[in-house]
Protein backbone atom coordinates (compact mmCIF):
# COMPACT_ATOMS: atom_id res chain seq x y z
CA UNK A 1 0.00 0.00 0.00
CA UNK A 2 2.74 2.47 0.79
CA UNK A 3 5.88 2.44 -1.27
CA UNK A 4 8.97 2.13 0.85
CA UNK A 5 11.87 4.07 -0.61
CA UNK A 6 15.38 2.74 -0.35
CA UNK A 7 17.20 3.86 2.75
CA UNK A 8 14.08 4.40 4.80
CA UNK A 9 12.07 2.01 6.90
CA UNK A 10 8.30 2.15 7.00
CA UNK A 11 8.37 3.14 10.70
CA UNK A 12 10.89 5.93 10.32
CA UNK A 13 9.00 7.83 7.64
CA UNK A 14 5.94 9.26 9.49
CA UNK A 15 8.04 10.74 12.30
CA UNK A 16 10.48 12.38 9.90
CA UNK A 17 7.46 13.78 8.05
CA UNK A 18 6.30 15.57 11.21
CA UNK A 19 9.80 17.00 11.70
CA UNK A 20 9.86 18.13 8.07
CA UNK A 21 6.51 19.97 8.32
CA UNK A 22 7.70 21.67 11.52
CA UNK A 23 10.16 23.74 9.43
CA UNK A 24 7.69 25.61 7.22
CA UNK A 25 5.17 25.92 10.07
CA UNK A 26 7.79 27.44 12.42
CA UNK A 27 8.80 29.93 9.72
CA UNK A 28 5.13 30.87 9.16
CA UNK A 29 4.57 31.37 12.90
CA UNK A 30 7.68 33.54 13.15
CA UNK A 31 6.69 35.61 10.12
CA UNK A 32 3.16 36.14 11.43
CA UNK A 33 4.53 37.12 14.83
CA UNK A 34 6.90 39.63 13.26
CA UNK A 35 4.12 41.04 11.07
CA UNK A 36 1.84 41.38 14.12
CA UNK A 37 4.58 43.27 16.00
CA UNK A 38 5.07 45.55 12.99
CA UNK A 39 1.32 46.09 12.85
CA UNK A 40 1.16 47.17 16.50
CA UNK A 41 4.44 49.11 16.84
CA UNK A 42 4.47 51.56 13.95
CA UNK A 43 7.80 51.70 12.06
CA UNK A 44 6.72 55.02 10.53
CA UNK A 45 7.55 56.50 13.94
CA UNK A 46 11.34 56.62 14.41
CA UNK A 47 13.02 55.32 17.52
CA UNK A 48 11.98 51.73 18.11
CA UNK A 49 13.39 49.95 15.08
CA UNK A 50 17.01 50.38 14.00
CA UNK A 51 17.60 52.56 10.95
CA UNK A 52 18.71 50.64 7.87
CA UNK A 53 22.50 50.29 8.26
CA UNK A 54 23.10 50.96 4.56
CA UNK A 55 21.06 54.16 4.73
CA UNK A 56 22.64 55.23 8.01
CA UNK A 57 26.16 54.74 6.67
CA UNK A 58 25.81 55.92 3.07
CA UNK A 59 22.65 57.99 2.91
CA UNK A 60 21.50 55.83 0.00
CA UNK A 61 18.27 53.87 -0.07
CA UNK A 62 18.93 50.12 -0.37
CA UNK A 63 16.52 47.66 -2.04
CA UNK A 64 15.06 46.87 1.40
CA UNK A 65 14.49 50.38 2.72
CA UNK A 66 10.84 50.84 3.62
CA UNK A 67 10.04 47.13 3.91
CA UNK A 68 9.12 47.31 7.61
CA UNK A 69 6.78 50.22 6.91
CA UNK A 70 5.34 48.34 3.93
CA UNK A 71 4.63 45.29 6.14
CA UNK A 72 2.99 47.59 8.71
CA UNK A 73 0.77 49.08 5.99
CA UNK A 74 -0.12 45.63 4.63
CA UNK A 75 -1.04 44.46 8.14
CA UNK A 76 -3.58 47.31 8.17
CA UNK A 77 -4.68 46.39 4.60
CA UNK A 78 -3.27 49.65 3.19
CA UNK A 79 -1.95 48.37 -0.14
CA UNK A 80 -1.37 51.86 -1.59
CA UNK A 81 0.66 52.85 1.46
CA UNK A 82 2.72 49.65 1.24
CA UNK A 83 3.42 50.21 -2.46
CA UNK A 84 4.59 53.76 -1.74
CA UNK A 85 7.06 52.46 0.87
CA UNK A 86 8.68 49.57 -1.04
CA UNK A 87 6.93 48.57 -4.28
CA UNK A 88 9.40 45.77 -5.11
CA UNK A 89 8.92 44.05 -1.73
CA UNK A 90 5.14 44.15 -2.16
CA UNK A 91 5.33 42.80 -5.72
CA UNK A 92 7.63 39.95 -4.65
CA UNK A 93 5.43 38.92 -1.72
CA UNK A 94 3.11 36.62 -3.77
CA UNK A 95 6.16 34.74 -5.10
CA UNK A 96 7.50 34.32 -1.57
CA UNK A 97 4.15 32.99 -0.37
CA UNK A 98 3.91 30.58 -3.33
CA UNK A 99 7.41 29.30 -2.61
CA UNK A 100 6.46 28.74 1.04
CA UNK A 101 3.38 26.77 -0.05
CA UNK A 102 5.52 24.60 -2.33
CA UNK A 103 7.96 24.01 0.56
CA UNK A 104 5.09 22.94 2.82
CA UNK A 105 3.74 20.63 0.11
CA UNK A 106 7.14 18.99 -0.40
CA UNK A 107 7.55 18.53 3.35
CA UNK A 108 4.05 17.11 3.79
CA UNK A 109 4.26 14.65 0.92
CA UNK A 110 7.95 13.79 1.31
CA UNK A 111 8.47 14.19 -2.42
CA UNK A 112 11.78 15.76 -3.44
CA UNK A 113 12.00 18.96 -5.46
CA UNK A 114 11.14 18.15 -9.07
CA UNK A 115 11.38 21.51 -10.77
CA UNK A 116 13.95 24.26 -11.02
CA UNK A 117 13.10 27.57 -12.67
CA UNK A 118 14.87 28.32 -15.98
CA UNK A 119 18.14 30.24 -15.46
CA UNK A 120 16.76 33.55 -16.72
CA UNK A 121 14.38 33.79 -13.73
CA UNK A 122 16.98 34.33 -10.96
CA UNK A 123 19.24 36.26 -13.35
CA UNK A 124 16.41 38.66 -14.20
CA UNK A 125 15.62 39.05 -10.53
CA UNK A 126 19.25 39.94 -9.80
CA UNK A 127 19.20 42.61 -12.52
CA UNK A 128 15.85 43.93 -11.29
CA UNK A 129 17.11 44.27 -7.70
CA UNK A 130 20.30 46.07 -8.79
CA UNK A 131 18.46 48.43 -11.18
CA UNK A 132 15.84 49.07 -8.49
CA UNK A 133 18.62 49.95 -6.04
CA UNK A 134 19.99 52.58 -8.45
CA UNK A 135 16.65 53.98 -9.61
CA UNK A 136 15.23 54.59 -6.13
CA UNK A 137 18.18 56.90 -5.47
CA UNK A 138 17.57 58.93 -8.65
CA UNK A 139 15.82 62.14 -7.52
CA UNK A 140 13.10 62.27 -10.24
CA UNK A 141 12.03 58.71 -9.41
CA UNK A 142 12.19 59.04 -5.61
CA UNK A 143 8.50 59.95 -5.21
CA UNK A 144 7.63 56.53 -6.68
CA UNK A 145 10.41 54.18 -5.62
CA UNK A 146 11.97 55.60 -2.43
CA UNK A 147 10.21 55.18 0.92
CA UNK B 1 17.14 6.53 -7.56
CA UNK B 2 17.07 9.69 -5.49
CA UNK B 3 20.35 9.31 -3.66
CA UNK B 4 22.57 12.11 -2.36
CA UNK B 5 24.97 12.98 -3.81
CA UNK B 6 23.39 12.15 -7.16
CA UNK B 7 25.01 9.37 -9.11
CA UNK B 8 27.36 10.33 -11.88
CA UNK B 9 25.66 10.45 -15.26
CA UNK B 10 26.65 7.78 -17.73
CA UNK B 11 28.94 8.67 -20.60
CA UNK B 12 27.30 10.92 -23.21
CA UNK B 13 24.06 11.16 -21.25
CA UNK B 14 21.98 14.17 -22.31
CA UNK B 15 21.94 17.08 -19.84
CA UNK B 16 18.69 17.46 -17.92
CA UNK B 17 16.38 20.18 -19.11
CA UNK B 18 15.68 22.98 -16.63
CA UNK B 19 12.19 21.65 -16.07
CA UNK B 20 13.27 18.04 -15.87
CA UNK B 21 14.66 16.09 -13.00
CA UNK B 22 14.80 14.22 -10.86
CA UNK B 23 15.83 11.70 -13.40
CA UNK B 24 17.60 8.48 -12.65
CA UNK B 25 21.03 9.93 -13.40
CA UNK B 26 20.94 13.25 -11.60
CA UNK B 27 18.54 13.00 -8.69
CA UNK B 28 16.41 15.98 -7.63
CA UNK B 29 17.68 19.49 -8.41
CA UNK B 30 19.24 21.39 -5.49
CA UNK B 31 17.48 24.28 -3.82
CA UNK B 32 18.75 27.66 -4.99
CA UNK B 33 17.58 29.34 -1.74
CA UNK B 34 16.46 32.24 -3.93
CA UNK B 35 13.61 33.19 -1.60
CA UNK B 36 15.97 33.35 1.39
CA UNK B 37 18.34 35.45 -0.72
CA UNK B 38 15.49 37.85 -1.57
CA UNK B 39 14.29 38.00 2.03
CA UNK B 40 17.77 38.77 3.39
CA UNK B 41 18.24 41.43 0.69
CA UNK B 42 14.92 43.07 1.44
CA UNK B 43 14.84 42.66 5.23
CA UNK B 44 18.50 42.84 6.22
CA UNK B 45 19.20 45.91 4.14
CA UNK B 46 22.74 44.81 3.40
CA UNK B 47 24.53 44.13 0.12
CA UNK B 48 25.35 40.60 1.39
CA UNK B 49 21.96 39.35 0.18
CA UNK B 50 22.92 40.33 -3.37
CA UNK B 51 25.80 37.82 -3.24
CA UNK B 52 23.32 35.13 -2.27
CA UNK B 53 21.14 35.99 -5.29
CA UNK B 54 24.20 35.66 -7.54
CA UNK B 55 24.89 32.13 -6.26
CA UNK B 56 21.19 31.28 -6.50
CA UNK B 57 21.17 32.14 -10.19
CA UNK B 58 24.32 30.02 -10.65
CA UNK B 59 22.42 27.01 -9.28
CA UNK B 60 19.83 27.27 -12.06
CA UNK B 61 22.28 27.98 -14.87
CA UNK B 62 24.66 25.17 -13.86
CA UNK B 63 21.82 22.70 -13.43
CA UNK B 64 20.45 23.67 -16.85
CA UNK B 65 23.72 22.73 -18.59
CA UNK B 66 24.07 19.49 -16.65
CA UNK B 67 26.75 20.63 -14.19
CA UNK B 68 25.22 18.78 -11.24
CA UNK B 69 28.28 19.05 -8.99
CA UNK B 70 28.60 22.77 -9.66
CA UNK B 71 24.90 23.35 -9.04
CA UNK B 72 25.14 21.68 -5.61
CA UNK B 73 28.25 23.72 -4.79
CA UNK B 74 26.50 27.00 -5.74
CA UNK B 75 23.46 25.90 -3.72
CA UNK B 76 25.68 25.48 -0.64
CA UNK B 77 27.21 28.95 -1.14
CA UNK B 78 23.82 30.60 -1.70
CA UNK B 79 22.65 29.12 1.61
CA UNK B 80 25.81 30.25 3.45
CA UNK B 81 25.60 33.85 2.20
CA UNK B 82 21.92 34.09 3.08
CA UNK B 83 22.74 32.89 6.62
CA UNK B 84 25.67 35.31 6.97
CA UNK B 85 23.50 38.14 5.74
CA UNK B 86 20.85 37.32 8.35
CA UNK B 87 23.47 37.00 11.13
CA UNK B 88 25.02 40.35 10.16
CA UNK B 89 21.58 41.98 10.35
CA UNK B 90 20.94 40.47 13.80
CA UNK B 91 24.33 41.66 15.06
CA UNK B 92 23.75 45.19 13.72
CA UNK B 93 20.26 45.23 15.25
CA UNK B 94 21.56 44.01 18.61
CA UNK B 95 24.38 46.56 18.49
CA UNK B 96 21.83 49.32 17.88
CA UNK B 97 19.77 48.04 20.81
CA UNK B 98 22.86 48.12 23.06
CA UNK B 99 23.68 51.68 21.95
CA UNK B 100 20.14 52.71 22.83
CA UNK B 101 20.32 50.93 26.19
CA UNK B 102 23.52 52.74 27.14
CA UNK B 103 22.21 56.05 25.85
CA UNK B 104 24.95 56.37 23.27
CA UNK B 105 22.42 56.66 20.47
CA UNK B 106 19.45 58.92 20.76
CA UNK B 107 16.03 57.50 20.10
CA UNK B 108 14.95 60.96 18.99
CA UNK B 109 16.51 61.23 15.58
CA UNK B 110 15.70 64.89 15.06
CA UNK B 111 15.82 65.63 11.38
CA UNK B 112 16.05 61.94 10.48
CA UNK B 113 12.50 60.79 9.90
CA UNK B 114 13.44 57.50 8.30
CA UNK B 115 13.55 54.29 10.21
CA UNK B 116 14.08 51.04 8.45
Amino acid sequence: MTTVHPGSTAEARPRSRVVAVAGPLTVAAGALGAAALLGRVDPHVPGFYPTCPTYALTGLYCPGCGTLRAVHDLWHLDLAGALSMNPLAVLLLPAVLASWAAWLARAATGRPRRWLAPPWVPTTLLVVVLVYWVLRNVPPLMPYLAP
Amino acid sequence: MSSYPPAQPPYNAPPPSWSGGPNQYYGPPPSNYLVWAILTTIFCCLPLGIVSIVFASQVNSKWAVGDTQGAYESSRKAKLWAIWSAIAAVILGAGYGLLLAFGLANADWSGVTTTY
